[in-house]
């Protein structure tokens, strides 16, 4: 733990850890330094010069973004000399700024505007420059309109340090001006329109491209919800108007390396109201799906499942939340009597593979990636491989241990290339070569393993590390953990959202698996969700329960309007075995209803009514123990499927029915 | 494309082995390019980019920061001028009104006959001979109106 200084501001103290800037000391104590450039988790620049305060016992005015605390110090923010070169700065862009502020989106929550009330400055006091750049509004994504841009450079530093390096100040002086290389649009320049940028512009140069009189931050209501888009969950933070949604931003805390989404949690959300959604039940009348009531089809579908009994099979993908889950589960069990359910997550990994405890990614000093590949270009686990790069941006070491040459090998300090289990044993044997112990099973497992310079090279920074995290995929994981009876903790990552949630409900291998009932033939088969079929396995009789009229709902005999995501609230736990909370965003469209209600309907159709899972009895069931144990060296082959492929499909709803089937049409016609 | 020669390739791994990091090479690797093609190029600045596998954005925002490299193509000649406090205060500006007469020149603009191009420096570090240019690589201090026009003679 970092020391704590004791400091005054504004005569207020204030214990702070060492080590930190003022602005963040001072906001310890709830008073706010003005800034424009500064950026909580990245280091202070002193670009603005908005910041600055002054120090007792120093002439000069310092500037509180690059100014550490120390012991002692007596910081006022707000005297005379300050207050007089920070409303001159202020003045000084506003000569250069549009004064467009009563039709401006940005309007109450932008910092310039919020700074000029402050100060009083209605009009500049210097002479007008207006640049006429034009504006970037190619894509439906995000507006870039540079005229609005006060050069605090926020926008190159997210974009930079979370590796997409698509933005940069080009030129210099007055004239200067954040764009791309060569000046081409976003959809041009290697954007992945995560938005990072449009998230910390203090103003309104970078902007969702459609928020164009649709509301002003203050008119919005707010939830903090989760993506569930993919293994990552991110958090989210959404906002809507009227009951509709209008945007979503990243939602974990400030400075938080965590602190990002990718384009389909950014404007995935369009899906919500796309022509695909299923509004109402709908039942096969002379091979035709035609709309019905909500007690017909629960008449019809509790019928056949009473008589398919332990024959009926249910099937989910594993990102439905906890509460969802565990009422399937007891549906399954309880009222249908089978033990046939299971979810995607057995198409990759099981209690062995996923049940990995959790890390601290914010403390980690050293990662090492076991045969994962995240890409935010492909948008393969993006926010991994964002969060990654924003630690070695910030002076973490990566190892990366894959059979082919991942992306982010790019920006590793040692790429090891080759058969995973075998490098594990290398690395291990290594390691203990360099002194550290482990018990027998272990060191007789890896004593013959051939050491090469590069694995001697990273079992070099292992034993240097402190906090040495390992990120693995479930089908490597148990071998991968073999490292962590050394140091460290071993995480297994999965392709979707819940897939940890989803086994600790207790929706696991018990009777026949997900593979098993698409491919096997049930007497009757219910697929929750989005699940990643095309074409309708063979059954007597198929239910599909789903948010959106998707390829195997076509083929359905009755189709059930589901709540999609950001209708439903409820838990899941993330890739981190950390329980997350999602807020309902929006009401779900329709007739629609949750999952979890459409169950307990069920139940009470059938004549043996459930009860709801409530989140106290899931919060119990989601706590994670994995067993740290030795495991062979070995890779599980058969959690090697397409995993890729997998997300791909289970998304195509959210893409075909929003802005992002652009994107992909695009990426399309450029490949 | 930039049809990259093998001196200038040659001469770049030979700055990247005297460097730890690649973006140390950048400055000497622009500073090349723009010797050996007159000026960068978009697709100059891509294989800069490419060779020392620095982002793009990053190639470019260095590039554009230093006014000594040229984004324009530049005549056979480039004249560097500096108008800067010592400069100016010792009669560069006047020098500028000589260039204009005498050659019809303008900062950024290159002569019809494709000879000269202009640009204005922030400083070439030669105040102690103020005021002063570059041509080209040389340096020339100590300036007069006629001793511009003389030196230029030089450069066809
Ligand atoms: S959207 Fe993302 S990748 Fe694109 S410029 Fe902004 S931060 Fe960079
Ligand atoms: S676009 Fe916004 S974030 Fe980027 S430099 Fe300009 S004002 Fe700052
Ligand atoms: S990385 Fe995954 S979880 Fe995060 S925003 Fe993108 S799709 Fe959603
Ligand atoms: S916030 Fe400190 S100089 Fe900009």
């Amino acid at each position: 733990m970092a020391n704590t200084i004791k400091l005054t501001i504004d005569g207020k103290e204030i214990h702070a850890p060492e080590g930190m800037n003022l602005i963040d000391a001072a906001e310890l104590g709830g008073i706010h330094i003005p800034n424009l450039c500064y950026l909580k988790g990245l280091k202070g620049i002193g670009a603005c010069r908005l910041c600055m305060v002054e120090v007792e016992g120093l002439k000069a005015p310092m500037i509180a973004c690059t100014t550490k605390v120390k012991e002692g110090m007596a910081v006022r923010t707000k005297t005379e000399k300050v207050l007089e070169t920070r409303k001159f700065v202020i003045d000084l862009i506003l000569s250069m700024h549009p004064l467009d502020c009563m039709t401006c989106t940005k309007a109450g929550v932008c910092n310039l505007q919020n700074y000029a009330y402050d100060f009083e400055i209605k009009e500049s006091n210097f002479t007008r420059k207006k640049f006429g750049f034009s504006i970037d509004e190619a894509n439906p994504f995000i507006k870039r309109d540079p005229d609005y841009c006060v050069l605090c450079g926020r926008c190159v530093r997210v974009c930079k340090n979370q590796g997409t390096n698509v933005l940069e100040f080009m030129g210099r002086g007055v004239g200067s001006k954040v764009t791309t290389a060569n000046d081409k649009p976003l959809h041009e320049s290697g954007c992945t329109f995560c938005g990072s940028c449009v998230d910390v512009c203090p103003v309104n140069a970078l902007l969702e491209a459609d928020r164009w009189r649709r509301g002003r931050e203050w008119d919005y209501d707010k939830v903090k919800s989760v993506c569930l888009l993919c293994g990552n969950a991110c958090d989210i933070s959404v906002s809507t108007k009227d009951s509709r949604l209008v945007k979503v931003n990243a939602g974990a805390a400030d400075g938080s390396p965590e602190k990002y989404i990718c384009a389909y949690g950014r404007f995935g959300f369009d899906c919500i109201e796309a022509d695909t959604r299923v509004r109402v039940p709908m039942k096969r009348v002379n091979g035709q799906l035609q709309e019905t009531t909500w007690e017909d089809a629960l008449g019809i579908v509790a019928k056949e499942m009473k008589k398919a009994g332990e024959n009926a099979g249910f099937i989910t993908p594993a990102g439905i939340l906890n509460e969802d889950a565990l009422t399937l589960k007891r549906l399954a069990s309880d009222a249908v009597k089978t033990k046939n359910v299971d979810s995607t997550a057995s198409l990759y990994g099981d209690e062995s593979t996923l049940l990995s405890g959790g890390a601290d990614l914010e403390s980690a000093d050293l990662f090492v990636l076991v045969g994962l590949n995240p890409n935010q270009w492909k948008r393969a686990l993006p926010a991994l491989d964002a969060t990654i790069r924003r630690r070695v941006n910030a002076g973490a070491k990566l190892i990366t241990i894959n059979s082919a040459e991942p992306n982010i090998s790019s920006v590793a300090a040692v790429n090891l290339v080759g058969d995973e289990p075998e490098t594990l044993r290398a690395l291990v044997k290594a390691i203990m070569d360099k002194g550290i112990k482990a018990d027998g099973e272990l060191a007789s497992a890896v004593s013959d393993a051939p050491v090469t310079e590069m694995v001697e090279a990273a079992a070099g920074l292992f034993v240097g590390a402190k906090n040495p995290v390992i990120l693995s995929s479930p089908a490597l994981y148990p071998a991968a953990a073999n490292v962590t009876l050394l140091k460290g903790a071993a995480v297994s990552m999965p392709v979707e959202s819940n897939a940890k949630g989803i086994i600790l409900m207790g929706i696991k291998k018990e009777g026949k698996t997900y593979g098993e009932m698409t491919t096997e033939g049930m007497k009757l088969l219910y697929a929750v969700g989005e699940v990643p079929l095309s074409r309708r396995p063979s059954t007597d009789f198929l239910i599909v329960q789903t948010s959106h009229l998707t390829e195997i709902a076509k083929q359905a005999d009755v189709v059930l309007p589901a709540a999609a995501y950001l209708e439903a609230d409820g838990t899941i736990v993330d890739y981190l075995g950390r329980l997350k909370q999602l807020a309902k965003a929006v009401e779900p469209a329709g007739e629609a209803r949750s999952h979890r209600e459409i169950f307990v309907a069920l139940s009470e159709a059938m004549g043996t009514p459930l009860k709801e899972a409530k989140e106290s009895e899931t919060k119990k069931l989601a706590k994670m123990k994995p067993v740290v144990a030795f495991n062979p060296f070995t890779r599980r082959e058969e959690l090697e499927g397409a995993t890729n492929e997998i997300m791909q499909s289970m998304n195509m709803h959210v893409i075909d029915g929003s802005r992002l089937l652009w994107l992909t049409e695009s990426e399309k016609a450029l490949a | 494309m930039v049809v990259l020669n093998q001196k200038v390739l040659e001469e770049i791994n030979r700055i990247k082995s005297k460097y730890h990091d690649s973006r140390s090479c950048l400055l000497p690797a622009l500073y090349i390019f723009q010797r050996e093609y007159g000026w960068l190029s978009p697709e100059a600045l891509e294989a800069v980019g490419e060779i020392l596998n620095i982002p793009k954005a990053t190639v470019k925002g260095v590039s554009t920061f230093y006014a000594m490299f040229s984004h324009k193509p530049t005549g056979r000649h480039l004249i560097q001028l500096c108008t800067n406090v010592a400069c100016m205060l010792m009669g560069g500006e006047r020098l500028l009104d000589v260039l204009r007469e005498q050659y019809g020149l303008e900062p950024n603009i290159t002569t019809p006959d494709n000879r000269f191009s202009l640009v204005i420096m922030e400083c070439i570090g030669a105040c102690d001979t103020a005021p002063a240019m570059l041509v080209d690589t040389d340096f020339h201090g100590n300036l007069t109106g006629e001793k511009v026009i003389d030196i230029l003679e030089k450069y066809k």
